[in-house]
Parts: structure tokens; C-alpha cells; sequence
């Protein structure tokens, strides 16, 4: 690990092997990611057991006395939390004027995570680490490690890791690279929170410091454009925070406790209240995982940000939306494990029809994600409506999990699957992307073509992000497809024969994706173009390194579906009050490369393939909808139109009328103003027609309001 | 010799004041110091006194040893003692800032009698926290709006007449009203101590209900004129876009609390909970706070003044407080008396920060805060952190009034004000964030080439840096001063 600091007197063996990397962290980096591929595989092989190895260093007395003082170092969580927040703080030391030994101790430190992280396993098997501090923000906040958790923080740390090593490349053509740093440093402590939260309110804080740090990431380009998404980005956020905190007041009220612990026996005496709670929650968690009716921030700001931010965004932010919905939905709302033994148990009532609420969510989301993909052009956009399509996948698994309760376990297992296949390929496409716009500045898809040339190992990668994201067998995508799709055939076999329509809307949505993504591998990467791109120089740089890593873990799952499902997953749904026999059968006896998935998946890519086809031949990718149907439209002018009349009515020709005001809210400029500032330009208009006139008439206000306050009294009093 | 502590302090501010005067000829940096050492005292001595109050409890203090009927009575409870303590502290922050901005118009020869001013508006309040008798109360209430106008008018500016001629005037008004309502209040019980009252108001209240109804409506109306309450807070913002930062400051962070916490005494102790009810007292409360808490938000979205912007957030933040008590619940009153506390902070991090960037950069636009964090980000944070608290984003004090707030609302069973509450919350971040985002992200290249970062006296820095963690202290441990209101609240049930 020495070298890491060592920035010049490289040996001088090494130095033509130097050479043919960019520079000297790409070198380092790639050693750094040889070694946490390593330790993964040491990793995996040490919890599967592999050769009798861990039970052969159990024997070995330091090693396990180190073992024991892992397995019972509950601080973790704090010096997990305290390794960003030091680096992106020192960091600011070395600043602009060191970037290279910046770049260097940020890798570091995200390194530095990883295996910590990894070190928490036992604990997290154990499902026993909780700590809490009863004394901050009045009521108490703590923090709690089980294997749902455990497996998103394994990932997100990888990932993270990773898009940092591709960032020191690519953040070389942005400025200001060390504030991005710092914030990026803070998102991660903000996410890393979130995901370790042992209540409610930690899971809040983390969650509001986390759209606030990631504010600065969305609108670090400082362009126009990047402010406008970032005001949507940074006010639905909020709403969505607001919305949760709604829930969280509630539920403490009414139950005295947000740690994740079964609340249902309580619930269930609170009538509709606990549907509010539940809505509220999905609602706000929603926002977050980009879910259909709240999504349009996303296709926003995931764009405008650096590609490592929107990688990140993509990739890990929106999934803690998801992960928040999951982990409220089974903790609250599904009973203790003592408390039921059946399928029939009426207390399962209650997270029945939630769950059916939150599959058409799901399902609304996954259309309305994959059909305004396919109208895009820029590469970016196109992911970020992928991203929401995508999060239907989820919240359908979700949805599932909850709808079918005691056996909702392959719901259960198909979300946290996709969680993290998801963040793997949506996180590698962007970072394609990156690549591709690093080179040629340009993202719009229909202005690129025949890139494999110039880019062939980008290709290669983008192929197998692809493959995944569009579910073919041997990729990592058709593995939590596979398991999403017995959920919703589950769903309607056990419950609602509606969810058939769901299965058919699922598979089209597959088709989409598929058809989408070759579209869009046609137009950058093979088709054929005029345009030439010599100054593209073919070397082996940070950005390449990080990619390759993300590629083998996409593969190594897609090859290898159990390891993650029995080390991972399977610990987790023992906790929860699933079935356990329908687990034994279902879950521990998958078999994934069935006929009739493999069936499945030939339909879904021939129907992908004719869609293509048929698209671009009836030029069906540039439907665009009528611009007058918008939320904004149809509120504000109405608005601002009464309260002109309303002062004409009453000042006669002295009314100010501002014409500039009027025009922006009016039709023809509607991409120019959003939501927040039609309602700031409404509010201007009501101030300067009334507040003058409030003032000045403070006499008629004092009379006026004393009398209404002693008529009042004198009417509704009782006396 | 504790029971004597109450007199000592009021006698300590009001002889400051008089002494400031025969300091004339001196170096100014004495009197200064002696005023420093004053109210460090004063603070001291009231921390005692709300230590043995939580103790011992309860006091009173008889003026010449004559009997309340006839005398003039203090009572030291946990609530006046509690509330003198946040004043001597805010006071005393606000006070080392002020040590060095002279520039904000006030003329030299002034300086001095600023603090002259300023010493017999903090006897007033003292008095006004610690009196027990109605008559008591008008005269410190008369003290302190006469005072308060003084610090606002401070500076020879003709805007700056108009404003404190507005709140003058209004401020009569609402005085005259509240006389009015303590005449007739005397009139039919023919007690002014409010405990005697409390009483004698039990039992004649069916008798003269007209009598009683009318002097409740007064009474509200006119402490409500002077606690900025919506729709009374016309006279607000223009003194506050006028004002220098400290005066600011100290008129919204603590005067105006002054008002509310009258109104509080005057519902919870002299008329009692059964009148209070009877009369619906509750609803008004809560329609004008609630609206309160939107419009003061709408009409603050639209200001182009960032002091006046300020100064329609504390309408819309008196609103939450207006709200809390209004629901005459326990919980209530302790949200609405932990936001008195974190909007007094919060509002004074943000009065005094952006006074700094006022001091150097002789700006007050919203539109030339542009780029301003870098050259300022000091004072651009700790406003930063104002407004997050505002926003009632968590690890802020504001979060924590928030929270408590809600509770008490669904306590109540009025879920409905949870949506005011939330709505209001993000109307605070359409005219706080802007700000924020404008000072530290939009880029100005004028104001990078600017060597000098801050270049401001310490003693400005210290107090805004002071009240930044405060904020955040609050906000992660709120249970240090929650547990002393939950005793405050108890003193009023």
C-alpha cells in the first residue's frame, strides 16, 4: 500500500511497463483494483468455505482471536462513516495544485472503505450489530447492520470506489474538481448513512444531508441548464423529505418507536391512518427511486451532472429511495416472526392491498421509463429514463414482495437483486457514456457512429452493460429478471388475476429495453459515419481500468446466479418473516437457465429486434407529446390571469401590469421557465399588486380585525 | 441574598445606562467594557437565579415589602428566569458584534447613545419578564416600545424616520389597546396583580362576560400589533430593511418574543383555560398563525432587499410560534417555546451575518450577493446555516422545532396544520436556497480577483461564528434546554 504515496523515484524496471498507462495513478489504481478483486474472491471463498479454508484459519488461534474482535467491534458503522468525511476534508489540503496526490488519497480512502466494509460480514450475518445514541436530535438515532443492508453497502462502497478511480481521469477536463470532491465525499458519507440506519429518523437525516450534498454534484457544471434541473432536482427532494418526515412525526406519535422493528400489531388499530403513513412513505421514498408520477426530476438532473456524479446518481442514489420503501415496508408493516405461522393470517391484510398499490406503481413506471427512453437522443437522457424504467423493476419486485407477504420471498429477493445489478450496469453504461463524450464532445446518439474503431475496448464493455441491462442469459440482468418475473407469475397465480395484464406489460417493457439499447449501440458504435475521429489517441487510462472491473462482476454474477443468492441474500430473508419452506423450495432450489426462461428471453429479444426495425423505419423513435399538457401550463397562467383581473377590478387603470412577466409564463416559452419559477413570477406579481397596499392600509386592518375578533367571540363564545 | 438578584440586575442595566453618559470624555473603549462586564453579570446572575428557581422553586419579591395588593410584586419562577437567560445570552452576543460596526450609518457622537438605548430596552424586558402585575407590564411595555423605536431610528436617514414613525404610531395603538383592556379588566375586578385577577376573573366571569370578551379582544389585538403577528406586521419590514444589523437583530430575535411570551401570560395566567375556551380562543390563534406562516413566506419570496426578506421570515416564523400556542397543549407550548429559542439564534446568525457582509461589502440587494461566499464564506456559511435551520432541515436546531411542532399538532388531532407546516417549510426553501446557491455557485469574476477574504474584525466574526454552532448544537441535542422548558411549560398548567 506504500506506493500509493510515493509520487516520484519509480523504479526504473518499472518505467517502460509505466508508460504504456497514462499515468502514474492509472498504474496504481489498476494495482488497487487487481486487489480488491482479489479480496473479493478471497472474500467469497472464505465465507462459501472453499477447500475447508475457514474452517482450517479458525484453527489458527491470532487469526481467530482477530476474527472475535472483528466480529464484536460494534463502533464499525461510526469509522466507516468518520473514512469519507476524513478524506474529503484533507483532501482540500492538497487542492487544485496537487491534484494527482488529491485524486490519490480520495482512491484511497474509498479503498479504505471497501475493506472495512468487508471486515463487517460476521456482524452482519449475525444480523446483531445495532448502536444507538439516545441522547442526539431528542429522541435518539442509531445505526443497524443485517445482510439487506450489508449487501447494498458492499456494493455501493465497489462502485463508489471505482467511478472515484474513473473520476481522477475524467474530472481532469472539469474545473473545480476538489469542491466536487469534497461533496462527492459527503454524498458518500450521507449514503453510507442511510443505508446503515437502525431508524427511521437516522435514515431521514442521512437521506436530507444526501440530497443537499448531491445538490452541489448536479449543478457542478454551473450551466443554465444545470441550475434549472438542480432547483427541480434540489425541491423534489425536499417535498420527498418532507413527505417522509410527515410519516415519521406519525408514526412516532402513534407508536412511540421508528427502530425497524414489526409495528403491525399497533398499526393495525389506527384505521386508515396507517395507509396515509404508508403512502406518505412510498411517496417520499418514491421521489428519491424516481417512481412514475414523481420521476421528472431524474431525466433532469442525472444528465447535467459530471458523468462520475451521474453515475453515481444512477447507479447508488436513487436505489436508497428504493432501499428506503423496502426497508420501512418489511419492518413496520410485516409482523414478527413469532407472531405468525400461515399465509391465511389476517394481519397480512394490510400489506396486501399496499402491495398491489405499490406492482402497478411499479409497472406504471417501468412503461412510462422505457417508452420516453426510446423518444431520446442524447446518450445521457436516454440512460437517466432507463434509470426510472429500471426503478420499476424494483419497486414491482417490492410491490410483489408485499402483495404476497408470507410468501412474497421472490419478490423480495428479485428487488435487492436488481438493486444491485442495477447499480452495476446502469453505473458502467454511464461511465461508457462519459467515455464517449470524454473523446468526442458530443452525446447526441444520431450525431455519432462507428466509435468501435477508435474505442474498441469501450465497446466491448458497453456490449456487456447492454447484454445485462437487457436481461440476456450469462449477464447479470437476466438473473433478477428472471427472479422478478416468477414474483409477478406468482402474483397472479396466488392473488389477482389482473397481474396477468402486469406480466404482459413486463415483457414488452424487456423489449424496450432491448430494442433501446440497440438502437443505441447502432447509431454510436456501428454505424457507419463520415465523420472521422483521429485525435482519439488509444491508450489504457484510469477510465478503462475502473470499467473492466464493473464488466467482470456484471459476467462473474451473470455465470455464477447462486453466490450471490445463498451468501447474500438468502441469510436476509430468514430474518424476515417469510415462509420457510416456500424459501427451501423456491429459493435455495432456483434454477435459472430453465427452457422456459431461456424461452422467455428469445421472445423478449425477437420482439426487441422487430421494434427496432419498426421504429426506425416509421420514425417512431421522435414522438414527441403536446406541450400545453403540462401541470405547470395549466395552474400558473390561469393564476396569474384572475389576479390581473382582480387588480384591474380593483385599482382600475393604475394596476402595474408586467407584459415580461406574462410572456414568461405563457405558452410559447415553456422550457425555459419550471414549476418553482412560475410560482416565484406569480408571487412577484401578487407583491407588487398587494403589499404596498397592505401596508398602507394598517388603520382599516386594525379596525377591521378587531371587530371580526370580538364579533367572533361574541357569536361563538359560550357564556 | 439570591431573593435580591432580580432587583440587582434590573438596577444594573438601568444605572449602565445612566453612567454610559459620564463617560463622555473617556476613551469609548471603557465604557465599553464596563457595558461588557454588565451584562456578563446580569448573565451570570440570572443563570443563578434559574438554577435556584429549578431548585427551590417559585419566588416572589415585594417592592417595600408592601403586600400585592396594594404594592408592586416580581415573581421568579422558571419561566421568567429561563426566558432572562436567553436574552442576557442572545443580548450579550449580539452586543460583542456590535463593538465594531459603527459603519452601518450610525454617526459616532450616536454611538454612545445606542447603547444607552440599548440598556434601558434590556431593563424594560427584564421587567416586563419579571413583573407580576398588568399596570407593571404597560409601563416596561411602554419603556420598550419607545426604546426599540430609538434603535431603529438610530441612523439620521430620512427612509429610516418614516419606518420608526410607522412603528411609533402602530405601536401607541396597540399600547392604548392594551391599557384599554387592563381598565376594563380593573373595573370589574378592581386587582391589577394577575393572580388576583386570575381569581376574581373565575368567579365573576358569567356575571360580565361583555366587560371580559371586550378586554380579551384588546388585549390580544394590541400585544399582537407588537408581536409582528400576521396581519399586524405592517410595520415590520420597513423597520427592519432601515434598521442597523444589531438593532435587527435584537427586534427580532428577542423584542418581538418579548410580546409573545405577555400574550402567553396573560392567556395562560390571568384568564385561565376556561375562558380561553369558552371563547374559541384557540381558532383565532391558530388561523392567524397559520396564515402567518404562508403569507409571510409569499410576501418574503418577492423581496428584493435581503434584510426585508429577513424580516417577512420572522412573520412567517412568529406564525409557527402563534401556532404552537395556539393549540394550548403542553407539547404546544414546548414547540412553540424551543422555536422562540431556535428562531431567536437562527434569526440572529442570519441578521448579524449578512450585517457583516453589509459592513464590507456595502451591499443590501439580493442581486449583489452574487458570488459573494467567496469572498465572504465565513459569514455566507453561518447564514447558510440560518437558512437551512429556517428550512427546518435536520442537524439545525430549526429541525427540532419542526419535529416538535408536528408532534404537538397530531398530539392535538389537527392533522391539517401538519400540511401548513410542511407547506410553509417549502416556501422558506424557494426564498432561502436561491440566496445560498446565488452566494457560493454563480460565479462573479469580479469577485474572485478580490484579494482580502474577510477581512472583518474578529469581534464580528466570533459572534456569528458563535451563534453557527449554536444552531447546530441545538439541533443535535436539543434535550439541553428541552428538559428546562418542559419545567417552564409546567409553571403555566
Amino acid at each position: 500500500m506504500k506506493s500509493i504515496f510515493k509520487n516520484n523515484a519509480a523504479p526504473v524496471i518499472k518505467r517502460h511497463m509505466i508508460d504504456r498507462f497514462q499515468d502514474r495513478i492509472t498504474y496504481t489504481s489498476s494495482k488497487l483494483i487487481l486487489t480488491i478483486f482479489l479480496l473479493l474472491v478471497a472474500f467469497i471463498g472464505l465465507i462459501k468455505n472453499v477447500f475447508g479454508l475457514t474452517d482450517y484459519l479458525k484453527n489458527v488461534s491470532f487469526i481467530y482471536q482477530f476474527y472475535l474482535d472483528i466480529a464484536h467491534f460494534i463502533w464499525m458503522p461510526l469509522v466507516i462513516l468518520a473514512i469519507p468525511m476524513i478524506g474529503g476534508l484533507s483532501q482540500i489540503a492538497f487542492g487544485q495544485r496537487a491534484s494527482s496526490r488529491r485524486d490519490r488519497l480520495v482512491i484511497f480512502m474509498t479503498f479504505l472503505t471497501i475493506i472495512l466494509i468487508m471486515t463487517m460480514y460476521p456482524q452482519a450475518l449475525s444480523g446483531g450489530l445495532e448502536i444507538r445514541f439516545p441522547e442526539v436530535l431528542g429522541i435518539g438515532i442509531g445505526f443497524r447492520i443485517d445482510m439487506l443492508g450489508y449487501i447494498v453497502l458492499l456494493i455501493t462502497s465497489i462502485i463508489w470506489f471505482l467511478v472515484m478511480v474513473y473520476a481522477h481521469e475524467y474530472m481532469k477536463k472539469e474545473n473545480k474538481s476538489t469542491r466536487f470532491f469534497f461533496f462527492l465525499a459527503f454524498t458518500y458519507v450521507s449514503v453510507l448513512g442511510a443505508i446503515m440506519a437502525g431508524d427511521l429518523l437516522t435514515m431521514f437525516l442521512f437521506f436530507e444531508s444526501m440530497t443537499i450534498f448531491s445538490y452541489m454534484l448536479v449543478i457542478h457544471g454551473q450551466a443554465e441548464e444545470a441550475y434549472k434541473a438542480g432547483q427541480n432536482y434540489i425541491f423534489m427532494g425536499l417535498i420527498g423529505g418532507f413527505l417522509i418526515l410527515c410519516a415519521i412525526l406519525l408514526l412516532y406519535f402513534n407508536i412511540g418507536d421508528l427502530r425497524f422493528v414489526s409495528a403491525i400489531t399497533k398499526l393495525d388499530g389506527l384505521g386508515n391512518l396507517k395507509y396515509w403513513i404508508m403512502g406518505l412513505l412510498v411517496l417520499g421514498f418514491g421521489i428519491k427511486a424516481g417512481m412514475a408520477p414523481v420521476h421528472v426530476w431524474l431525466p433532469r438532473a442525472h444528465p447535467v451532472a459530471p458523468t462520475p456524479a451521474s453515475a453515481l446518481l444512477s447507479g447508488i442514489m436513487i436505489k436508497v429511495g428504493a432501499f428506503g420503501i423496502l426497508r420501512t415496508a418489511t419492518s413496520y408493516f410485516f409482523p414478527s416472526k413469532e407472531a405468525v405461522s400461515s399465509y391465511a393470517d389476517p394481519i397480512w391484510l394490510t400489506i396486501e392491498s399496499i402491495g398491489a398499490i405499490i406492482i402497478w406503481f411499479g409497472i406504471i413506471t417501468m412503461v412510462v421509463g422505457v417508452f420516453l427512453a426510446l423518444q431520446q437522443s442524447n446518450i445521457k437522457r436516454m440512460l437517466a429514463y432507463h434509470s426510472v424504467s429500471q426503478m420499476g423493476y424494483i419497486v414491482l419486485g417490492i410491490g410483489v414482495s408485499l402483495y404476497l407477504g408470507y410468501k412474497g420471498a421472490m419478490g423480495y429477493s428479485g428487488a435487492i437483486y436488481h438493486i444491485i445489478n442495477h447499480a452495476l450496469f446502469k453505473s458502467l453504461l454511464f461511465m461508457v457514456a462519459g467515455v464517449v463524450f470524454y473523446h468526442t464532445h458530443e452525446a447526441d446518439m444520431y450525431k455519432l457512429g462507428g466509435l468501435w474503431k477508435k474505442l474498441p475496448f469501450t465497446a466491448i464493455i458497453c456490449l456487456i452493460a447492454a447484454l445485462g441491462i437487457s436481461g440476456i442469459p450469462l449477464f447479470n440482468g437476466f438473473i433478477s429478471k428472471s427472479l422478478l418475473h416468477h414474483g409477478i407469475v406468482e402474483a397472479y397465480t396466488y392473488g389477482d388475476k389482473m397481474f396477468f395484464f402486469a406480466e404482459i406489460l413486463f415483457i414488452l417493457v424487456s423489449a424496450g429495453t432491448v430494442c433501446s439499447f440497440i438502437k443505441m449501440y447502432y447509431y454510436v458504435f456501428i454505424r457507419k459515419t463520415d465523420r472521422n475521429y483521429d485525435h482519439i489517441k488509444r491508450e489504457f487510462s484510469c477510465l478503462d481500468s475502473a470499467m473492466g472491473l464493473i464488466a467482470i462482476l456484471i459476467v462473474i454474477i451473470g455465470v455464477f446466479p447462486k453466490l450471490l443468492l445463498n451468501e447474500f441474500i438468502l441469510p436476509q430473508l430468514r430474518l424476515i418473516t417469510f415462509d420457510p419452506d416456500f424459501i427451501e423450495h423456491y429459493i435455495v432450489d432456483a434454477h435459472f437457465f430453465t427452457s422456459e426462461d431461456l424461452w422467455m428471453t428469445v421472445l423478449v429479444v425477437f420482439l426487441g429486434v422487430v421494434l427496432f426495425f419498426a421504429g426506425s423505419k416509421f420514425h417512431w423513435f421522435h414522438i414527441k407529446l403536446p406541450r400545453w399538457f403540462s401541470l405547470e401550463y395549466l395552474f400558473f397562467l390561469p393564476a396569474f390571469i384572475i389576479m390581473r383581473l382582480i387588480c384591474r377590478y380593483l385599482r382600475g387603470d393604475r394596476c402595474p401590469i408586467e407584459y415580461s412577466s406574462y410572456n414568461l409564463l405563457n405558452l410559447k416559452n415553456d422550457n425555459q421557465t419550471g414549476f418553482v419559477d412560475r410560482f416565484v413570477i406569480t408571487m412577484k406579481a401578487f407583491n407588487l399588486r398587494f403589499e404596498a397596499s397592505i401596508i398602507k392600509s394598517d388603520a382599516l386592518i386594525y379596525t377591521g380585525f378587531i371587530t371580526l375578533v370580538l364579533l367572533f367571540m361574541f357569536i361563538f363564545g359560550r357564556f | 441574598m439570591i431573593e435580591q438578584l432580580p432587583i440587582i440586575n434590573l438596577l444594573l442595566l438601568l444605572g449602565t445606562a445612566l453612567i454610559i453618559p459620564l463617560f463622555k470624555k473617556r476613551p469609548f473603549q471603557l465604557s465599553l467594557t464596563l457595558c461588557f462586564l454588565v451584562l456578563l453579570t446580569v448573565l451570570v446572575s440570572s443563570v443563578f437565579l434559574l438554577i435556584h428557581v429549578l431548585e427551590y422553586g417559585e419566588f416572589y419579591y415585594h417592592f417595600g415589602n408592601h403586600e400585592n395588593l396594594i404594592g408592586i410584586e416580581f415573581l421568579i419562577d422558571a419561566f421568567s428566569a429561563f426566558f432572562t437567560v436567553f436574552v442576557a445570552a442572545l443580548v450579550l452576543v449580539i452586543y460583542l458584534y456590535s463593538w465594531k460596526d459603527k459603519t452601518e450609518g450610525i454617526e459616532n457622537k450616536e454611538f454612545g447613545r445606542y447603547y444607552i438605548l440599548l440598556f434601558i430596552l434590556l431593563f424594560s424586558i427584564f421587567g416586563i419578564l419579571y413583573s407580576n402585575d398588568l399596570f407593571n407590564t404597560y409601563v416596561f411595555i411602554e419603556i420598550l416600545s419607545i426604546t426599540s423605536c430609538a434603535i431603529i431610528s438610530i441612523k439620521r436617514k430620512k427612509e429610516t424616520y418614516t419606518a420608526a414613525f410607522r412603528y411609533v404610531m402602530l405601536n401607541e395603538i396597540a399600547s392604548m389597546s392594551y391599557l384599554l383592556g387592563v381598565a376594563l379588566i380593573y373595573m370589574i375586578t378592581g386587582h391589577l396583580n394577575l393572580e388576583r385577577v386570575a381569581t376574581s376573573l373565575q368567579s365573576i366571569w358569567p356575571l360580565y362576560s361583555t366587560n371580559i370578551i371586550i378586554a380579551i379582544g384588546f388585549m390580544t389585538i394590541g400585544v399582537g400589533i407588537k408581536a409582528a403577528i400576521f396581519p399586524f406586521h405592517i410595520w415590520l419590514p420597513d423597520a427592519h430593511a432601515t434598521a442597523p444589523s444589531t438593532s435587527s437583530a435584537i427586534l427580532s430575535g428577542i423584542v418581538v418574543k418579548i410580546y409573545i411570551l405577555v400574550l402567553v401570560k396573560l392567556l395562560f395566567r390571568v384568564f385561565g383555560m376556561e375562558i380561553v375556551e369558552a371563547l374559541h380562543i384557540k381558532w383565532i390563534m391558530l388561523i392567524l398563525g397559520s396564515a402567518g406562516m404562508i403569507m409571510g413566506s409569499i410576501f418574503a419570496i418577492a423581496q428584493k432587499d435581503v434584510k426585508r426578506m429577513l424580516g417577512y421570515s420572522s412573520v412567517a416564523q412568529i406564525g409557527y410560534i402563534i401556532l404552537g400556542i395556539g393549540l394550548f397543549t403542553e407539547a404546544g407550548l414546548q414547540a412553540a417555546f424551543f422555536h422562540i429559542i431556535s428562531h431567536g439564534i437562527m434569526k440572529a446568525a442570519l441578521f448579524l451575518s449578512v450585517g457583516v457582509i453589509i459592513y464590507y461589502k456595502h451591499v443590501q440587494k439580493l442581486k449583489d450577493f452574487e458570488g459573494i461566499g467567496y469572498q465572504m464564506p465565513i459569514s455566507m456559511t453561518v447564514f447558510s446555516f440560518g437558512a437551512l435551520g429556517m428550512v427546518g432541515i435536520p442537524l439545525t436546531s430549526g429541525f427540532i422545532s419542526k419535529f416538535n411542532l408536528g408532534i404537538a399538532v397530531i398530539d392535538a388531532n389537527l392533522i391539517f396544520f401538519l400540511i401548513i407546516i410542511i407547506l410553509s417549510g417549502l416556501l422558506n426553501v424557494v426564498y432561502y436556497f436561491p440566496i445560498v446557491i446565488s452566494a457560493f455557485l454563480k460565479d462573479n469574476k469580479e469577485m474572485q480577483k478580490i484579494p482580502h477574504i474577510e477581512k472583518v474584525p474578529n469581534i464580528m466574526l466570533i459572534p456569528i461564528l458563535t451563534l453557527g454552532v449554536a444552531i447546530v448544537v441545538l439541533g443535535l441535542f436539543p434535550n439541553l434546554i428541552m428538559d428546562i422548558i418542559v419545567s417552564v411549560v409546567a409553571t403555566l398548567f
